[in-house]
């Protein structure tokens, strides 16, 4: 799942980023309207974390504009503002959700989890896929009942084709959801780690779990 | 002793008019008594002037004759009116038949003269009297003139009539200025009331504003011309009352935000450091981060409190005459070691006689915050220009820098509260964009003014004191 972080205070941005990434999101941010903006549209993020008071652009605008481009991105103000009227106002330009500073961060992870998987429709925290079972809250991977330890790259892309169980996924859309902009890796590196997945989540005598469709992508769980 | 409007002004209008009843009421009782007894008097007279008419002389003497039908009054029985004739001697010429044992006491004045009196009728009635002497008329028949003799007269009549009618008018008089009196209380109440009525509307007004709303102003429409002063003076008090209020919940509200924003810092970071087992370095990094947060907060805390002090006026301030060069040197050699390594120029032209007369205190934060700002948003390699000089009446201090980001638009914005134009200010982390509000509020709080002007990527403040 990728997340943008737009706040323009140092601390929280760093913190909140430094959290997401632990948490296994992909996470690019930035501290100035604009540059959100231009990161918000340009990219297909799950959840973007939008504080209101930024320079360059408010958040209030950026999130019209956003809706004005047709992004249906999940947006969470992150604001010191608490008035009924400013949440009001926020939900009304098109917000998914609030959370007024200073907040926990436990707190904020879950929102984000909620709204990460409401972009793909799913609202049960755990999913499963034959006797494949993964809880996102905790990041946890089972097959049948044995539990399987991923890295948190690894799991970061088996809960993106598991929240489009059924569906071909493409490389770069993999790529876009699972990779921040830092990360200097191309979508061939999503190949490489299909492979480790399957290494770890395959059993012999089975069929393979991560099917792959030459030339359109990766599919979990489809039909043959 | 509290006493309503209403009371008082019942009192004194009742006051009033029990005094002017009185006096209209006597008048009128004296005028009409008067009258009355007048209008006796004359019939009083007539009477007298018919017994002297039936008075004649002649030859012989002076003789009565008289009709009793001419006078019935002398000759009826019961309550009859009275009168005697005397000779210019004394002697008695004639009485009227009621008078059989006592006689009456002579009243004499000037001839033909009426004269009246009260008196006590000889059956003990009172009564009034009218004494009057007269020369009687000759007969025809007399042909000497002889020496005219004077007989004078009494006639007394019972006032019995007059006295009621006197007690009637009384009556009336006393009745009717009390009927007046009920009324006009009453008309007093009502007029009172309604005379008061615009002050029980202004106090349901008064009672109508809010705490949490003081925007609403007391009409003046449809009140009477001596309330509209008050109103007036009530608008203007709740005019303040809200300004100062809007300042206390702008400030509260600055202050909230202003504080929430590093506490989400702090907490979050806290959070973060303590989601998994980590190395020293990362704790230290950490605490290292909200050792930064902690101070922003300081500063701003300060920064806040002294504001609210100089909006609501609590500060004092010691004017004295100070060497603004000093000023200028003493606040930028905290600065000057950051500014070297950045490569900033500091170029300070000021004469030397550069004074103003002010508090010392709030013209070092003044500079003290001009200074830190133009150091902070000067592109490294960037320039520094101050320049200053002293009028007759005013200081001008004019402190330009480079490498500014904004536009010409934002530079009436640069002053208001929290308000953060400036991108590279996000990246240092710790200004919280009150500085310029501060300043601004200072140097007004000084009786100076302060202007900023934004071209060719150079910010410019002009600060003006009194010298």
């Amino acid at each position: 799942m990728r997340v943008l972080v737009v706040e323009d205070y140092p601390p929280i941005r760093k913190a909140v980023v430094k959290g997401l990434r632990e948490a296994g999101f992909a996470v690019d941010a930035t501290g100035d309207g604009e540059e959100g903006l231009w990161y918000a549209t340009s990219n297909d993020y799950d959840v973007v974390i939008l504080d209101l008071m930024l320079p360059g652009l408010d958040g209030l605008t950026i999130l019209k504009r956003l809706r004005e481009d047709g992004r249906t991105a999940h947006v969470l103000i992150l604001t010191a503002k608490d008035a009924v009227s400013d949440r009001v106002k926020g939900l009304d330009h098109g917000a998914d959700d609030y959370l007024v500073k200073p907040f926990a961060l436990e707190e904020l992870l879950a929102r984000v989890r909620a709204l990460a998987r409401r972009a793909y429709c799913v609202k049960n925290p755990c999913l499963e896929l034959g006797d494949l079972r993964i809880e996102t809250t905790a990041q946890r991977v089972w097959i049948g009942s044995e539990e399987v330890y991923l890295t948190a790259r690894e799991y970061a892309l088996l809960e993106y084709l598991a929240m489009r169980k059924g569906e071909v996924v493409s490389r770069t859309e993999i790529w876009e959801h699972v990779y921040e902009f830092s990360s200097e890796a191309d979508s061939n590196v999503v190949d490489v780690y299909v492979g480790y997945l399957r290494r770890k989540i395959d059993r012999p005598h089975r069929p393979p779990l991560i099917r792959t469709l030459r030339g359109k992508g990766y599919s979990l769980g489809a039909s043959e | 002793m509290m006493m309503s409007v209403r009371t008082r002004l019942l009192l004194w209008m009742m006051g009033g008019m029990v005094l002017l009843l009185i006096v209209f009421a006597a008048v009128v009782y004296e005028v009409l008594s008067r009258s009355l007894l007048e209008g006796f008097d004359e019939v009083l007279l007539a009477s007298a002037r018919t017994i002297s008419a039936a008075v004649e002389r002649d030859d012989s003497g002076i003789r009565f004759e008289m009709d009793e039908r001419q006078a019935p009054e002398f000759y009826r029985t019961i309550k009859p009116d009275y009168f005697q004739l005397w000779f210019a001697d004394g002697g008695i010429l004639a009485r009227s038949p009621g008078l059989t044992r006592s006689g009456m006491e002579q009243l004499s004045g000037p001839p033909d003269i009426p004269v009246f009196r009260p008196a006590k009728l000889p059956d003990g009635r009172a009564g009034r009297a009218v004494g009057l002497v007269f020369t009687p008329k000759a007969d025809e028949e007399a042909k000497t003139a002889a020496t005219p003799k004077q007989v004078s007269l009494v006639v007394e009549r019972d006032t019995g009539s007059l006295e009621a009618s006197i007690r009637f008018i009384r009556w009336l008089l006393a009745a009717a200025t009390a009927g007046t009196l009920v009324l006009a209380l009453l008309a007093g109440a009502v007029a009172v009331r309604q005379g008061l009525r615009p002050l029980d509307a202004l106090a349901a007004r008064i009672a109508a504003v809010r705490q949490d709303d003081l925007s609403a102003r007391i009409p003046v429409e449809r009140m009477p011309a001596e309330m509209i002063p008050v109103i007036g003076r009530l608008n203007d008090l709740l005019c303040r009352l809200d300004d100062a209020f809007r300042r206390e919940r702008a400030f509260t509200a600055d202050a909230a935000h202003e504080l929430r924003t590093p506490l989400a810092g702090l907490r979050c970071t806290l959070e973060v450091a303590l989601l998994q087992p980590r190395t020293g370095a990362d704790y230290r990094e950490a605490i290292t981060e909200c050792l930064g947060v902690v101070q922003h907060m300081q500063g701003a805390a300060e920064s806040l409190l002294a504001l609210a002090r100089y909006e609501s006026g609590q500060a004092t301030l010691h004017p004295e005459v100070l060497d603004v060069r000093e000023l200028i040197e003493s606040g930028w050699r905290p600065l000057v070691d950051r500014a070297r390594a950045r490569g900033i120029a500091f170029d300070a032209r000021l004469p030397m006689d550069l004074r103003c007369r002010a508090d010392r205190d709030v013209t070092q934060m003044i500079v003290v915050a001009l200074l830190s700002n133009a150091a902070e948003y000067t592109n490294d390699g960037g320039r520094i220009e101050i320049s200053g000089r002293n009028s007759a009446e005013s200081l001008e201090l004019v402190i330009a820098n480079t490498g500014c980001s904004l536009s010409e638009q934002d530079a009436p914005h640069v002053f208001d509260r929290f308000w953060r134009g400036d991108r590279s200010r996000t990246h240092t982390g710790i200004h919280c964009g009150l500085g310029l509000a501060l300043v601004q509020r200072s140097a007004t709080v000084l009786g100076g003014s302060v202007s900023a002007r934004i071209a060719d990527e150079t910010f410019t403040v002009h600060l003006i004191l009194p010298a």
